[in-house]
């Protein structure tokens, strides 16, 4: 039971208002649900997923250059050809198909970890805040689980939304 | 901002997908032509063989290398800049990015059919993809021309992704907003977007790691084409200089490329109060230094061709500007070096026409210069009982113009499907810039 308010704008501004009221009472964790088309008030401040992107880009870079190197090394070494002059493992005509897919590699992690790390970030706020929300409207979700009455109607007093709604 | 105003924003963003004026068809049906055209020269030289084309010993690379190295250029600008200028925070990004992304990825598309075409028997282009052939032998990976096919076909993969990527908001919101088979499209293409706080955070995180894995790899894709050249000892090729020049040049065609296409946007669809005079001031600030850049670098080649004491070298030089293809050289010079000098003048700069002119003027000069460089090293090289002079046929000229055809085809039909401009984007630019007003005390009207 997650016992969330969910309070749906009619704008971008209005819910921005609210989020800083909110944030005047020292109220933690509010989420915002604002459907695309653009981020206006989201960085609500809070620790996400997202800080592992770079180090997953990072992992992906690595099996890309790792792969480079398997593919052309044990391929050369395989074949035992010597073309132009040049010795069977030459590191310096091999560093530029390494540096391509490196960055192939990189990107596409990046990509894949985007689509599962968006997948369970969105599932973190309450389908019913997500089933309100329009493309015209944004919907911020308080936390109010442990938080006493008295705090849970100064926080509904604070905010002026078209709509509130506390949700299960 | 009213919400009245959020949806006049998407309609008007949203215009290229939804109304089609006869220009549009016009345009259409002509790139159409063409690739039509294109495609029936494609035809005979597949049952004809590569002797319908003016290729001969010593000149084996002519026009269809050419183009494809021109629309490896074209490809180059539009990526690089949307990421500099997602990267500097430039406001001039809404509206002009999503096309020129889209323009690079159809380029390199386009460009990448050039050597498939140009190897004669295309069914055998496989050759080159590192798997071992029957004869038990890889390809060569000490080879210029196989770093090629690693960087372009990483290149048009991550460019894709990155154009793709920009795009998920947009679908998100289009696949609300449209109807028909473009629903489950675009449904299924947002990956269940759903715009809450930490999708957009997680969203601009990975699109800035796209931007930054994405610019070394524009500028390094154009350096192994120039390594097609620059590794052979070839006179007027051989020259550490050319990757920079390529690069140069890339940008520089890519920019007049993108005029050419956003002020087709602009004008056909009305897009003035988006793609603004600003953005083509910019660009033709860019074009100028990118023009400033290549002059300099052509002055560089002859200076070190004569200062080196190379005879070959000094030949091939002296050669393009007074020789059998003088009227090339001359065009490329006043093309790219003496046209451009006009965006100088703030006037020329924030005039429309104007830049198309001379975005036009650029094209052709950029293809030519490529032309230029690639054939009179080849047909003016080290021996000279071997000089061979060459001029492509009506047919491979013909495969040529498919290529634009081809080009303008995928992308008028881009921004029929897709948005042109990124909604999202464009949004948050304006409600930016109204909140900055509001918090100034600026009243509107």
């Amino acid at each position: 039971m997650r016992d969330e308010l969910v309070a749906v704008f009619a704008g971008p501004d209005e819910a921005h208002r609210a989020l800083d009221a909110l944030r005047e009472q020292g109220i933690g964790g509010v989420r915002v649900a604002s459907p695309a088309p653009f981020p206006v008030v989201h960085m609500t401040g809070q620790p996400g997923p997202w800080r592992a992107l770079g180090w997953i880009a990072l992992v992906g870079g690595l099996t890309g250059l790792g792969s480079a190197i398997a593919l052309q090394v044990i391929t050369s070494v395989h074949l035992g050809l010597v073309v132009g002059g040049k010795p069977i493992v030459a590191w310096t005509s091999f560093g530029v198909i390494m540096f391509e897919l490196t960055m192939l590699f990189a990107g596409c992690f990046n990509l894949a970890a985007f689509a599962l790390l968006s997948a369970i970030a969105r599932r973190r706020v309450a389908r019913a805040a997500r089933d309100q929300v329009t493309c015209d409207r944004i919907a911020l979700v308080v936390p109010l689980a442990g938080v006493e009455d008295e705090i849970r109607k100064a926080i509904r007093d604070s905010i002026t939304a078209a709509a509130l709604e506390v949700v299960p | 901002m009213s919400d009245a105003k959020l949806s006049q924003i998407e309609r008007d963003t949203l215009a290229t997908m939804s109304s089609t004026s006869w220009r549009y068809w016009l345009g259409l049906l002509t790139a159409i032509g063409l690739t039509a055209l294109g495609g029936w020269a494609y035809w005979v030289m597949l049952h004809r063989g590569l002797g319908i084309t003016g290729l001969n010993e010593p000149v084996m690379w002519g026009s269809l290398i050419t183009t494809f190295v021109f629309f490896i250029g074209v490809s180059h600008s539009g990526t690089l800049v949307s990421a500099i200028l997602f990267f500097t925070r430039s406001p001039l990004r809404a509206a002009i990015g999503r096309s020129a992304e889209g323009m690079t990825v159809i380029a390199i598309l386009t460009a990448g059919l050039y050597p498939i075409i140009h190897i004669g028997r295309s069914w055998l282009f496989f050759f080159v993809l590192p798997y071992p052939s029957q004869r038990q032998l890889w390809p060569n990976f000490r080879s210029p021309l196989t770093w090629d096919v690693f960087a372009i076909s990483s290149y048009v993969t991550v460019s894709s992704l990155f154009l793709y990527m920009g795009m998920i908001p947009d679908l998100a919101l289009l696949s609300r907003r449209v109807g028909g088979w473009r629903r489950p499209l675009f449904k299924l293409l947002s990956l269940g977007f759903s715009g809450t706080d930490s999708e957009w955070c997680l969203f601009e995180k990975a699109y800035a790691i796209f931007a930054g894995v994405v610019l070394p790899l524009a500028v390094s894709v154009h350096s192994v084409v120039s390594w097609d050249f620059a590794m052979s000892v070839m006179p007027g090729w051989h020259s550490a200089i050319f990757a920079p020049y390529f690069v140069a040049g890339a940008i520089f065609s890519g920019i007049a490329m993108a005029i050419i296409l956003l002020s087709g946007v602009r004008r056909g669809y009305s897009m003035q109060a988006y793609i603004k005079v600003d953005h083509f001031d910019l660009l033709a600030k860019l074009l100028l230094a990118t023009s400033v850049i290549m002059t300099f670098v052509y002055a560089t080649e002859f200076f070190m061709a004569f200062y080196r004491g190379s005879n070959a070298e000094a030949e091939v030089f002296r050669w393009r500007a007074t020789g059998s293809y003088a009227w090339v050289f001359w065009l490329v010079v006043v093309c790219n070096s003496v046209v451009p000098l006009a965006c100088f003048w703030s006037r020329v700069r924030r005039s429309l026409t104007a830049m198309l002119a001379i975005a036009v003027a650029v094209t052709i000069g950029m293809w030519f210069e490529r032309f230029l460089f690639i054939v009179t090293t080849l047909a003016h090289n080290f021996d000279p009982q071997n000089w061979h002079n060459y001029s492509p046929t009506f047919l491979e000229l013909c495969i040529c113009l498919g290529g634009f055809g081809w080009f303008f085809m995928l992308f008028l039909l881009f921004i029929k499907v897709f948005p042109s401009m990124s909604i999202a984007e464009t949004m948050q630019g304006q409600h930016a810039s109204a909140s900055t007003s509001t918090s100034e005390g600026v009243v509107h009207a």
